[in-house]
Protein backbone atom coordinates (compact mmCIF):
# COMPACT_ATOMS: atom_id res chain seq x y z
CA UNK A 1 0.00 0.00 0.00
CA UNK A 2 1.54 3.37 -1.48
CA UNK A 3 1.04 6.38 1.10
CA UNK A 4 -1.15 9.16 0.80
CA UNK A 5 1.03 11.49 0.67
CA UNK A 6 5.32 10.97 0.55
CA UNK A 7 7.49 13.40 -0.57
CA UNK A 8 10.07 13.33 -3.58
CA UNK A 9 13.02 12.80 -1.35
CA UNK A 10 10.88 9.46 0.71
CA UNK A 11 9.99 8.27 -2.17
CA UNK A 12 13.18 8.76 -3.76
CA UNK A 13 14.53 7.01 -0.81
CA UNK A 14 12.13 3.78 -1.14
CA UNK A 15 12.79 3.60 -4.76
CA UNK A 16 16.04 3.46 -4.39
CA UNK A 17 16.03 0.19 -2.08
CA UNK A 18 13.74 -0.99 -4.37
CA UNK A 19 11.27 -1.04 -2.05
CA UNK A 20 8.67 1.35 -3.93
CA UNK A 21 8.09 0.38 -7.43
CA UNK A 22 7.44 3.43 -9.62
CA UNK A 23 5.02 2.02 -11.20
CA UNK A 24 2.55 1.48 -7.72
CA UNK A 25 3.55 5.18 -7.14
CA UNK A 26 2.00 6.39 -10.31
CA UNK A 27 -0.67 3.93 -10.12
CA UNK A 28 -1.42 5.35 -6.51
CA UNK A 29 -1.12 8.97 -8.12
CA UNK A 30 -3.42 8.46 -10.88
CA UNK A 31 -5.68 6.70 -8.26
CA UNK A 32 -5.76 10.19 -6.34
CA UNK A 33 -6.65 12.02 -9.39
CA UNK A 34 -9.21 10.10 -10.13
CA UNK A 35 -10.67 10.43 -6.68
CA UNK A 36 -10.49 14.22 -5.53
CA UNK A 37 -9.47 16.12 -8.89
CA UNK A 38 -13.71 15.89 -10.03
CA UNK A 39 -13.51 18.62 -6.81
CA UNK A 40 -10.23 20.30 -7.16
CA UNK A 41 -9.72 20.75 -10.74
CA UNK A 42 -6.07 20.43 -10.92
CA UNK A 43 -5.66 18.93 -14.05
CA UNK A 44 -6.66 20.52 -17.13
CA UNK A 45 -5.28 16.70 -18.80
CA UNK A 46 -4.55 13.48 -17.05
CA UNK A 47 -1.47 11.49 -19.24
CA UNK A 48 -2.44 8.59 -18.12
CA UNK A 49 -1.09 5.67 -20.36
CA UNK A 50 1.90 7.74 -21.02
CA UNK A 51 2.39 7.69 -17.62
CA UNK A 52 2.53 4.32 -17.02
CA UNK A 53 4.85 4.04 -19.42
CA UNK A 54 7.00 5.68 -18.23
CA UNK A 55 6.90 4.41 -15.38
CA UNK A 56 7.28 0.89 -16.43
CA UNK A 57 10.40 1.99 -18.36
CA UNK A 58 11.68 3.75 -14.85
CA UNK A 59 11.28 0.52 -13.15
CA UNK A 60 13.05 -1.56 -15.68
CA UNK A 61 15.87 0.66 -15.87
CA UNK A 62 16.40 0.79 -11.83
CA UNK A 63 15.52 -3.32 -11.43
CA UNK A 64 18.59 -3.08 -14.64
CA UNK A 65 20.86 -0.83 -12.14
CA UNK A 66 20.46 2.59 -13.86
CA UNK A 67 19.27 4.53 -11.05
CA UNK A 68 19.42 7.87 -12.47
CA UNK A 69 18.86 9.72 -9.20
CA UNK A 70 16.11 11.26 -6.17
CA UNK A 71 13.67 12.15 -9.52
CA UNK A 72 13.75 8.76 -11.04
CA UNK A 73 10.14 7.00 -11.32
CA UNK A 74 8.69 10.15 -9.05
CA UNK A 75 5.05 11.16 -10.73
CA UNK A 76 5.16 15.21 -11.19
CA UNK A 77 2.61 17.52 -13.08
CA UNK A 78 3.18 20.38 -15.19
CA UNK A 79 1.62 23.93 -15.22
CA UNK A 80 -0.08 24.01 -18.73
CA UNK A 81 1.85 26.91 -20.18
CA UNK A 82 5.09 23.87 -20.02
CA UNK A 83 5.06 22.72 -24.00
CA UNK A 84 4.58 18.80 -23.86
CA UNK A 85 5.70 16.80 -27.22
CA UNK A 86 3.20 15.70 -29.07
CA UNK A 87 0.45 16.78 -25.86
CA UNK A 88 -1.67 19.88 -26.23
CA UNK A 89 -0.34 22.89 -24.71
CA UNK A 90 -3.37 25.81 -23.69
CA UNK A 91 -2.14 28.41 -21.34
CA UNK A 92 -6.01 27.50 -20.01
CA UNK A 93 -7.05 29.40 -22.78
CA UNK A 94 -9.38 29.10 -25.40
CA UNK A 95 -6.66 30.44 -27.70
CA UNK A 96 -4.22 27.60 -27.91
CA UNK A 97 -7.08 24.72 -27.13
CA UNK A 98 -5.63 23.08 -29.84
CA UNK A 99 -1.69 24.06 -29.65
CA UNK A 100 0.83 20.70 -29.84
CA UNK A 101 3.87 21.48 -29.90
CA UNK A 102 6.66 20.01 -31.58
CA UNK A 103 8.64 19.73 -28.59
CA UNK A 104 9.42 19.90 -24.89
CA UNK A 105 10.12 22.81 -22.96
CA UNK A 106 14.18 22.78 -21.86
CA UNK A 107 13.46 22.27 -18.40
CA UNK A 108 10.90 19.59 -19.14
CA UNK A 109 13.63 17.67 -21.18
CA UNK A 110 15.32 18.04 -17.99
CA UNK A 111 13.06 17.12 -15.32
CA UNK A 112 12.44 13.31 -17.88
CA UNK A 113 16.18 12.60 -18.47
CA UNK A 114 16.29 13.31 -14.57
CA UNK A 115 13.75 10.31 -14.76
CA UNK A 116 10.58 12.06 -13.75
CA UNK A 117 6.98 10.75 -14.68
CA UNK A 118 4.80 13.04 -16.54
CA UNK A 119 1.34 12.60 -15.09
CA UNK A 120 -0.95 15.63 -16.75
CA UNK A 121 -0.72 19.18 -17.56
CA UNK A 122 -2.10 21.66 -14.67
CA UNK A 123 -4.21 24.19 -14.32
CA UNK A 124 -3.08 27.98 -14.75
CA UNK A 125 -4.82 30.91 -15.26
CA UNK A 126 -4.86 32.22 -18.35
CA UNK A 127 -1.61 32.51 -19.73
CA UNK A 128 -0.21 33.08 -16.24
CA UNK A 129 -2.28 36.09 -15.71
CA UNK A 130 -6.08 35.86 -15.85
CA UNK A 131 -7.54 33.90 -12.85
CA UNK A 132 -9.24 32.44 -11.12
CA UNK A 133 -11.86 32.40 -13.99
CA UNK A 134 -15.11 30.66 -14.85
CA UNK A 135 -15.22 31.27 -18.50
CA UNK A 136 -12.63 29.40 -19.90
CA UNK A 137 -12.77 25.63 -21.65
CA UNK A 138 -11.30 24.83 -18.00
CA UNK A 139 -12.63 25.57 -14.39
CA UNK A 140 -10.37 27.28 -11.79
CA UNK A 141 -8.57 24.35 -9.86
CA UNK A 142 -9.83 24.58 -5.83
CA UNK A 143 -7.47 24.53 -2.97
CA UNK A 144 -7.56 21.25 -0.80
CA UNK A 145 -7.73 22.61 2.36
CA UNK A 146 -11.37 24.03 1.72
CA UNK A 147 -12.47 23.84 -2.02
CA UNK A 148 -14.18 27.19 -1.58
CA UNK A 149 -11.05 29.00 -1.02
CA UNK A 150 -8.77 30.06 -4.00
CA UNK A 151 -5.15 28.20 -4.76
CA UNK A 152 -3.82 31.80 -5.50
CA UNK A 153 -2.43 31.85 -8.92
CA UNK A 154 -0.97 31.41 -11.38
CA UNK A 155 0.70 28.20 -10.73
CA UNK A 156 -2.80 27.27 -9.43
CA UNK A 157 -2.99 23.24 -10.20
CA UNK A 158 0.54 22.92 -9.42
CA UNK A 159 -0.42 24.15 -5.68
CA UNK A 160 -3.43 21.87 -5.20
CA UNK A 161 -2.21 18.57 -7.17
CA UNK A 162 1.02 18.92 -4.93
CA UNK A 163 -0.74 19.71 -1.62
CA UNK A 164 -3.43 17.13 -2.36
CA UNK A 165 -0.73 14.54 -2.80
CA UNK A 166 -1.76 13.86 -6.53
CA UNK A 167 1.46 14.45 -7.85
CA UNK A 168 4.71 14.70 -5.58
CA UNK A 169 6.19 17.78 -7.32
CA UNK A 170 5.51 20.07 -9.78
CA UNK A 171 6.55 23.06 -12.36
CA UNK A 172 5.12 26.87 -11.74
CA UNK A 173 6.25 30.14 -13.32
CA UNK A 174 6.75 33.37 -11.42
CA UNK A 175 6.54 36.86 -13.05
CA UNK A 176 4.63 38.59 -10.01
CA UNK A 177 4.72 35.68 -7.64
CA UNK A 178 3.05 33.04 -9.34
CA UNK A 179 4.87 30.24 -7.69
CA UNK A 180 4.85 31.69 -4.47
CA UNK A 181 1.55 32.91 -3.92
CA UNK A 182 -0.01 29.54 -4.33
CA UNK A 183 2.71 27.50 -2.49
CA UNK A 184 1.63 30.28 0.72
CA UNK A 185 -2.24 30.00 0.09
CA UNK A 186 -1.50 25.75 -0.41
CA UNK A 187 1.69 24.97 2.01
CA UNK A 188 3.51 24.15 -0.19
CA UNK A 189 7.68 24.83 -0.65
CA UNK A 190 7.53 27.15 -3.65
CA UNK A 191 11.20 28.50 -5.03
CA UNK A 192 11.31 31.21 -7.68
CA UNK A 193 14.90 30.50 -8.32
CA UNK A 194 17.23 33.40 -9.84
CA UNK A 195 16.41 35.18 -13.08
CA UNK A 196 18.23 33.03 -15.83
CA UNK A 197 18.54 30.03 -13.69
CA UNK A 198 16.26 27.95 -15.42
CA UNK A 199 15.77 28.38 -18.86
CA UNK A 200 12.52 29.65 -20.49
CA UNK A 201 12.85 27.86 -23.91
CA UNK A 202 9.26 26.05 -24.16
CA UNK A 203 7.37 28.08 -21.84
CA UNK A 204 4.94 30.30 -23.16
CA UNK A 205 5.77 33.46 -21.92
CA UNK A 206 4.25 36.48 -20.07
CA UNK A 207 6.55 38.90 -19.52
CA UNK A 208 9.69 37.93 -21.13
CA UNK A 209 12.13 40.16 -18.33
CA UNK A 210 10.23 38.67 -15.35
CA UNK A 211 9.26 35.04 -15.98
CA UNK A 212 11.07 32.80 -13.74
CA UNK A 213 10.43 29.31 -14.16
CA UNK A 214 10.61 27.05 -10.67
CA UNK A 215 9.93 23.95 -8.65
CA UNK A 216 7.03 23.37 -6.34
CA UNK A 217 6.89 20.58 -3.66
CA UNK A 218 6.01 19.98 -0.34
CA UNK A 219 9.73 20.53 1.05
CA UNK A 220 12.68 22.98 0.51
CA UNK A 221 15.03 19.38 -0.29
CA UNK A 222 12.10 18.30 -2.45
CA UNK A 223 12.23 22.01 -4.35
CA UNK A 224 16.30 21.26 -4.13
CA UNK A 225 15.88 18.03 -5.61
CA UNK A 226 13.61 19.75 -8.45
CA UNK A 227 16.12 22.60 -9.40
CA UNK A 228 18.92 20.59 -9.54
CA UNK A 229 17.20 18.68 -12.08
CA UNK A 230 15.75 21.95 -13.95
CA UNK A 231 18.84 24.73 -13.26
CA UNK A 232 21.26 25.09 -15.88
CA UNK A 233 23.00 27.07 -18.82
CA UNK A 234 20.78 26.90 -22.13
CA UNK A 235 22.14 28.73 -25.00
CA UNK A 236 19.05 28.85 -26.16
CA UNK A 237 17.65 31.34 -24.15
CA UNK A 238 19.03 34.73 -24.49
CA UNK A 239 18.34 35.65 -20.52
CA UNK A 240 19.86 31.76 -19.39
CA UNK A 241 22.58 32.53 -17.04
CA UNK A 242 25.98 30.68 -17.84
CA UNK A 243 26.58 29.91 -14.51
CA UNK A 244 27.78 26.75 -12.40
CA UNK A 245 25.23 25.08 -10.78
CA UNK A 246 25.55 23.77 -6.92
CA UNK A 247 24.81 20.74 -5.22
CA UNK A 248 21.89 22.04 -4.05
CA UNK A 249 20.62 18.81 -1.62
CA UNK A 250 23.82 18.63 -0.74
CA UNK A 251 23.36 22.33 0.78
CA UNK A 252 20.69 21.33 3.09
CA UNK A 253 23.20 20.61 6.01
CA UNK A 254 20.68 21.96 8.42
CA UNK A 255 23.46 24.59 9.95
CA UNK A 256 22.32 27.94 9.61
CA UNK A 257 24.64 29.13 12.36
CA UNK A 258 25.82 32.70 11.50
CA UNK A 259 23.12 33.51 8.57
CA UNK A 260 22.76 36.87 8.60
CA UNK A 261 18.96 37.71 7.83
CA UNK A 262 17.01 40.66 7.21
CA UNK A 263 13.25 41.22 8.36
CA UNK A 264 11.47 43.47 5.85
CA UNK A 265 8.83 44.61 8.67
CA UNK A 266 7.40 47.58 6.67
CA UNK A 267 6.24 45.56 3.81
CA UNK A 268 3.43 43.17 5.72
CA UNK A 269 2.57 45.99 8.46
CA UNK A 270 2.23 49.68 6.96
CA UNK A 271 2.45 48.83 2.88
CA UNK A 272 0.01 45.34 2.59
CA UNK A 273 -0.82 44.91 5.99
CA UNK A 274 -0.66 41.10 6.78
CA UNK A 275 -3.48 39.58 9.27
CA UNK A 276 -2.63 39.01 12.84
CA UNK A 277 -2.18 35.39 12.45
CA UNK A 278 0.61 35.94 9.34
CA UNK A 279 2.40 38.56 11.46
CA UNK A 280 2.74 36.32 14.12
CA UNK A 281 4.09 33.29 12.47
CA UNK A 282 6.50 35.54 10.81
CA UNK A 283 7.41 36.40 14.74
CA UNK A 284 7.71 32.64 15.25
CA UNK A 285 9.76 32.15 12.25
CA UNK A 286 12.14 34.88 13.06
CA UNK A 287 12.42 33.11 16.93
CA UNK A 288 12.96 29.83 15.07
CA UNK A 289 16.06 31.53 12.96
CA UNK A 290 17.41 32.75 16.16
CA UNK A 291 17.17 30.10 17.97
CA UNK A 292 19.25 28.52 15.37
CA UNK A 293 21.88 30.77 15.55
CA UNK A 294 20.94 33.03 12.86
CA UNK A 295 21.01 36.82 13.49
CA UNK A 296 18.13 39.00 12.34
CA UNK A 297 17.82 43.23 11.98
CA UNK A 298 15.45 45.10 10.60
CA UNK A 299 15.57 46.05 7.13
CA UNK A 300 13.93 49.04 5.14
CA UNK A 301 13.16 49.31 1.85
CA UNK A 302 11.42 51.34 -0.73
CA UNK A 303 7.70 50.76 -0.13
CA UNK A 304 6.48 48.11 -1.31
CA UNK A 305 4.60 50.05 -4.00
CA UNK A 306 7.11 51.21 -5.83
CA UNK A 307 8.29 47.63 -6.13
CA UNK A 308 4.99 46.47 -7.31
CA UNK A 309 4.56 49.94 -9.26
CA UNK A 310 7.65 48.88 -11.30
CA UNK A 311 7.09 45.46 -11.90
CA UNK A 312 3.45 45.27 -12.67
CA UNK A 313 4.03 48.09 -15.53
CA UNK A 314 6.55 46.11 -16.76
CA UNK A 315 4.66 42.79 -16.38
CA UNK A 316 1.81 44.96 -18.48
CA UNK A 317 3.31 45.75 -20.87
CA UNK A 318 5.43 42.62 -21.82
CA UNK A 319 2.38 40.88 -21.34
CA UNK A 320 0.05 43.21 -24.34
CA UNK A 321 2.84 43.51 -26.56
CA UNK A 322 2.94 39.14 -26.74
CA UNK A 323 -1.31 39.59 -27.16
CA UNK A 324 -1.51 42.38 -28.84
CA UNK A 325 -2.22 41.29 -32.45
CA UNK A 326 -4.69 38.42 -30.86
CA UNK A 327 -6.40 40.42 -29.06
CA UNK A 328 -7.87 42.64 -31.84
CA UNK A 329 -8.89 39.48 -33.73
CA UNK A 330 -10.19 37.16 -30.56
CA UNK A 331 -10.69 39.82 -27.92
CA UNK A 332 -14.10 37.26 -26.75
CA UNK A 333 -12.16 34.10 -26.85
CA UNK A 334 -10.06 35.06 -24.26
CA UNK A 335 -11.29 34.63 -20.40
CA UNK A 336 -12.85 38.33 -19.12
CA UNK A 337 -10.19 38.52 -16.46
CA UNK A 338 -7.18 38.04 -18.57
CA UNK A 339 -8.78 40.31 -21.53
CA UNK A 340 -9.54 43.03 -19.41
CA UNK A 341 -6.30 43.33 -17.41
CA UNK A 342 -4.98 43.48 -20.97
CA UNK A 343 -7.62 46.06 -22.13
CA UNK A 344 -5.65 47.92 -18.85
CA UNK A 345 -1.87 47.43 -20.29
CA UNK A 346 -3.18 48.96 -23.44
CA UNK A 347 -3.16 52.37 -21.45
CA UNK A 348 0.13 52.30 -20.15
CA UNK A 349 2.64 54.55 -22.78
CA UNK A 350 5.86 53.17 -24.24
CA UNK A 351 7.50 56.19 -22.18
CA UNK A 352 5.77 55.12 -18.79
CA UNK A 353 7.45 50.99 -19.79
CA UNK A 354 10.60 52.99 -20.18
CA UNK A 355 10.35 54.51 -17.11
CA UNK A 356 9.26 51.45 -15.41
CA UNK A 357 12.53 49.78 -17.07
CA UNK A 358 14.78 52.55 -15.40
CA UNK A 359 12.92 52.56 -11.81
CA UNK A 360 13.88 48.73 -11.97
CA UNK A 361 17.92 49.38 -11.69
CA UNK A 362 17.27 51.88 -9.52
CA UNK A 363 15.36 49.17 -7.49
CA UNK A 364 17.25 46.48 -8.12
CA UNK A 365 20.71 48.35 -7.10
CA UNK A 366 18.92 49.61 -3.89
CA UNK A 367 18.20 46.06 -2.96
CA UNK A 368 22.04 45.28 -3.87
CA UNK A 369 23.36 48.15 -1.29
CA UNK A 370 20.61 46.57 1.34
CA UNK A 371 22.02 42.82 1.33
CA UNK A 372 25.59 43.70 1.50
CA UNK A 373 25.78 43.09 4.99
CA UNK A 374 23.12 40.29 4.98
CA UNK A 375 22.65 37.00 3.49
CA UNK A 376 18.49 36.55 3.34
CA UNK A 377 15.38 38.36 4.04
CA UNK A 378 12.35 37.45 4.86
CA UNK A 379 9.16 39.12 4.62
CA UNK A 380 5.45 38.25 4.11
CA UNK A 381 4.51 35.77 0.90
CA UNK A 382 0.61 37.06 1.17
CA UNK A 383 -1.15 39.12 3.32
CA UNK A 384 -3.06 36.41 5.15
CA UNK A 385 -4.79 33.11 4.74
CA UNK A 386 -6.50 32.19 1.48
CA UNK A 387 -9.46 34.15 0.66
CA UNK A 388 -12.67 32.91 -0.83
CA UNK A 389 -12.57 31.82 -4.52
CA UNK A 390 -15.45 33.83 -5.71
CA UNK A 391 -14.14 36.80 -3.82
CA UNK A 392 -11.02 37.41 -5.83
CA UNK A 393 -11.86 40.45 -8.09
CA UNK A 394 -11.12 41.31 -11.36
CA UNK A 395 -8.25 43.88 -10.75
CA UNK A 396 -7.11 42.71 -7.55
CA UNK A 397 -3.43 42.77 -8.93
CA UNK A 398 -3.82 46.41 -8.61
CA UNK A 399 -6.12 47.23 -5.08
CA UNK A 400 -2.84 45.84 -2.76
CA UNK A 401 1.28 45.97 -3.77
CA UNK A 402 2.25 42.62 -4.07
CA UNK A 403 4.40 41.15 -1.35
CA UNK A 404 6.46 39.23 -4.04
CA UNK A 405 6.69 41.36 -7.10
CA UNK A 406 9.82 42.91 -5.54
CA UNK A 407 11.96 39.78 -5.99
CA UNK A 408 11.07 39.64 -9.57
CA UNK A 409 11.84 43.37 -10.27
CA UNK A 410 15.42 42.13 -8.71
CA UNK A 411 15.57 38.54 -10.24
CA UNK A 412 16.69 37.36 -7.14
CA UNK A 413 16.17 34.05 -5.76
CA UNK A 414 12.74 33.78 -3.38
CA UNK A 415 10.74 31.31 -1.52
CA UNK A 416 7.70 30.46 0.03
CA UNK A 417 7.93 28.46 3.03
CA UNK A 418 4.20 27.45 5.45
CA UNK A 419 4.75 29.10 8.76
CA UNK A 420 1.89 27.81 10.26
CA UNK A 421 -2.00 27.66 9.79
CA UNK A 422 -4.67 30.30 10.50
CA UNK A 423 -7.54 29.78 12.68
CA UNK A 424 -9.40 28.54 10.01
CA UNK A 425 -7.04 25.63 9.51
CA UNK A 426 -5.43 27.57 6.22
CA UNK A 427 -1.74 27.47 5.52
CA UNK A 428 -0.12 30.83 6.34
CA UNK A 429 3.93 31.48 4.84
CA UNK A 430 6.51 33.87 4.29
CA UNK A 431 9.24 34.83 1.79
CA UNK A 432 12.79 33.94 2.32
CA UNK A 433 14.78 35.93 -0.38
CA UNK A 434 18.54 35.41 -1.06
CA UNK A 435 20.93 37.29 -3.15
CA UNK A 436 21.00 36.73 -6.95
CA UNK A 437 22.16 32.81 -7.84
CA UNK A 438 22.73 31.86 -4.02
CA UNK A 439 19.33 29.55 -3.92
CA UNK A 440 21.45 27.17 -2.13
CA UNK A 441 20.97 29.45 1.13
CA UNK A 442 17.75 30.18 0.29
CA UNK A 443 16.98 26.11 0.29
CA UNK A 444 19.77 25.20 3.29
CA UNK A 445 17.71 28.11 5.61
CA UNK A 446 14.40 26.87 4.61
CA UNK A 447 15.11 23.45 5.01
CA UNK A 448 16.43 24.31 8.87
CA UNK A 449 13.32 25.94 9.36
CA UNK A 450 10.62 22.96 8.28
CA UNK A 451 13.19 20.83 10.46
CA UNK A 452 12.85 22.96 13.04
CA UNK A 453 8.92 23.26 13.06
CA UNK A 454 6.03 20.71 13.16
CA UNK A 455 3.85 22.05 9.63
CA UNK A 456 5.32 20.16 7.39
CA UNK A 457 3.48 16.89 9.40
CA UNK A 458 0.21 18.45 8.55
CA UNK A 459 -1.91 17.90 5.25
CA UNK A 460 -5.23 18.77 3.83
CA UNK A 461 -8.10 16.40 4.86
CA UNK A 462 -9.46 15.59 1.36
CA UNK A 463 -13.01 14.17 0.82
CA UNK A 464 -13.90 12.51 -2.71
CA UNK B 1 -3.25 66.09 -13.35
CA UNK B 2 -4.25 66.31 -9.75
CA UNK B 3 -2.05 66.20 -6.83
CA UNK B 4 -2.10 62.26 -5.55
CA UNK B 5 -3.88 62.02 -2.74
CA UNK B 6 -2.37 59.62 -0.22
CA UNK B 7 -4.07 56.50 1.27
CA UNK B 8 -1.65 55.49 4.02
CA UNK B 9 1.45 54.39 4.03
CA UNK B 10 2.94 54.08 0.25
CA UNK B 11 -0.36 54.36 -1.56
CA UNK B 12 -1.18 57.11 -4.13
CA UNK B 13 -4.54 57.48 -5.67
CA UNK B 14 -4.67 60.15 -8.20
CA UNK B 15 -7.67 61.67 -10.37
CA UNK B 16 -9.56 59.29 -12.42
CA UNK B 17 -8.88 58.69 -16.34
CA UNK B 18 -12.16 60.00 -18.00
CA UNK B 19 -14.29 56.76 -19.64
CA UNK B 20 -13.64 59.28 -22.99
CA UNK B 21 -10.11 59.13 -22.42
CA UNK B 22 -10.41 55.29 -21.63
CA UNK B 23 -12.66 54.84 -24.81
CA UNK B 24 -10.45 56.97 -27.34
CA UNK B 25 -7.53 54.82 -26.07
CA UNK B 26 -9.40 51.53 -26.25
CA UNK B 27 -10.58 51.88 -29.47
CA UNK B 28 -6.63 53.61 -30.62
CA UNK B 29 -5.34 50.11 -29.71
CA UNK B 30 -8.15 47.86 -31.83
CA UNK B 31 -9.87 46.79 -28.17
CA UNK B 32 -13.32 45.50 -29.51
CA UNK B 33 -14.55 45.89 -25.38
CA UNK B 34 -17.95 45.18 -24.48
CA UNK B 35 -19.68 48.58 -22.70
CA UNK B 36 -20.03 46.50 -19.40
CA UNK B 37 -16.38 45.41 -19.61
CA UNK B 38 -15.41 49.20 -20.72
CA UNK B 39 -16.71 50.64 -17.33
CA UNK B 40 -15.24 48.61 -15.51
CA UNK B 41 -11.70 49.00 -17.16
CA UNK B 42 -12.49 52.99 -16.47
CA UNK B 43 -13.32 52.57 -13.11
CA UNK B 44 -9.63 50.73 -13.03
CA UNK B 45 -7.66 53.13 -15.23
CA UNK B 46 -6.64 54.95 -12.12
CA UNK B 47 -4.12 52.24 -11.01
CA UNK B 48 -1.85 52.55 -14.17
CA UNK B 49 -2.23 56.10 -13.71
CA UNK B 50 -0.93 55.88 -10.24
CA UNK B 51 2.02 53.26 -11.28
CA UNK B 52 2.66 55.89 -14.06
CA UNK B 53 3.11 58.33 -11.84
CA UNK B 54 5.40 56.19 -9.31
CA UNK B 55 7.83 55.08 -12.21
CA UNK B 56 8.50 58.74 -13.52
CA UNK B 57 10.09 59.78 -11.07
CA UNK B 58 13.43 62.60 -11.07
CA UNK B 59 16.15 61.34 -12.54
CA UNK B 60 19.01 62.00 -14.59
CA UNK B 61 18.94 62.36 -18.46
CA UNK B 62 22.02 59.79 -18.41
CA UNK B 63 19.96 56.97 -15.85
CA UNK B 64 19.71 54.03 -17.93
CA UNK B 65 16.78 51.33 -17.96
CA UNK B 66 17.66 47.77 -16.33
CA UNK B 67 17.64 46.12 -19.77
CA UNK B 68 20.72 47.73 -20.74
CA UNK B 69 23.74 44.59 -21.67
CA UNK B 70 26.60 44.04 -22.82
CA UNK B 71 27.20 42.58 -26.49
CA UNK B 72 27.71 38.89 -26.62
CA UNK B 73 31.17 37.59 -25.52
CA UNK B 74 31.61 40.87 -23.52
Amino acid sequence: MVPDFLTIAEAAALIGKRELSPVELTESRLARIERFDDKLHSFIRVLREPALAAARRAEAEIMGGNYRGPLHGIPIGLKDIYETKGVPTTGHSKILIDHVPQQNAASVRRLTDAGAIVVGKLATHEFALGGPSFDLPWPPARNPWNTSRFTGGSSSGTGAAVAAGLVLGGTGSDTGGSIRGPAAFCGLAGLKPSYGRISRVGILPLAFSLDHAGPMAWTAEDCAIMLQAMAGYDPADPASADRPVPDYRAALSGDVKGIRIGLIRHFYENDNPADEATRQGIAAAVNVFEGLGCSVRELRLSPLAEWAACGVMIMLSEAYAIHQATLRERFDDYGELFRDRMALAALVSGGDYVQAVRRRRELAAEFTTAMADLDLAITAAAPGEAPAIDAVSKFSTFERPMLTMPFNVTGTPAMSVCCGYSPAGLPLAFQLCGKPFDEATVLRAAHAYETATPWRSVRPRLEP
Amino acid sequence: MKQPEHWGDGIVKTQDMTRAEVETALARAGLEVPEREKSEIAAAAHFIQEMAERVRGRRAMSAEPAHIFPPPGE
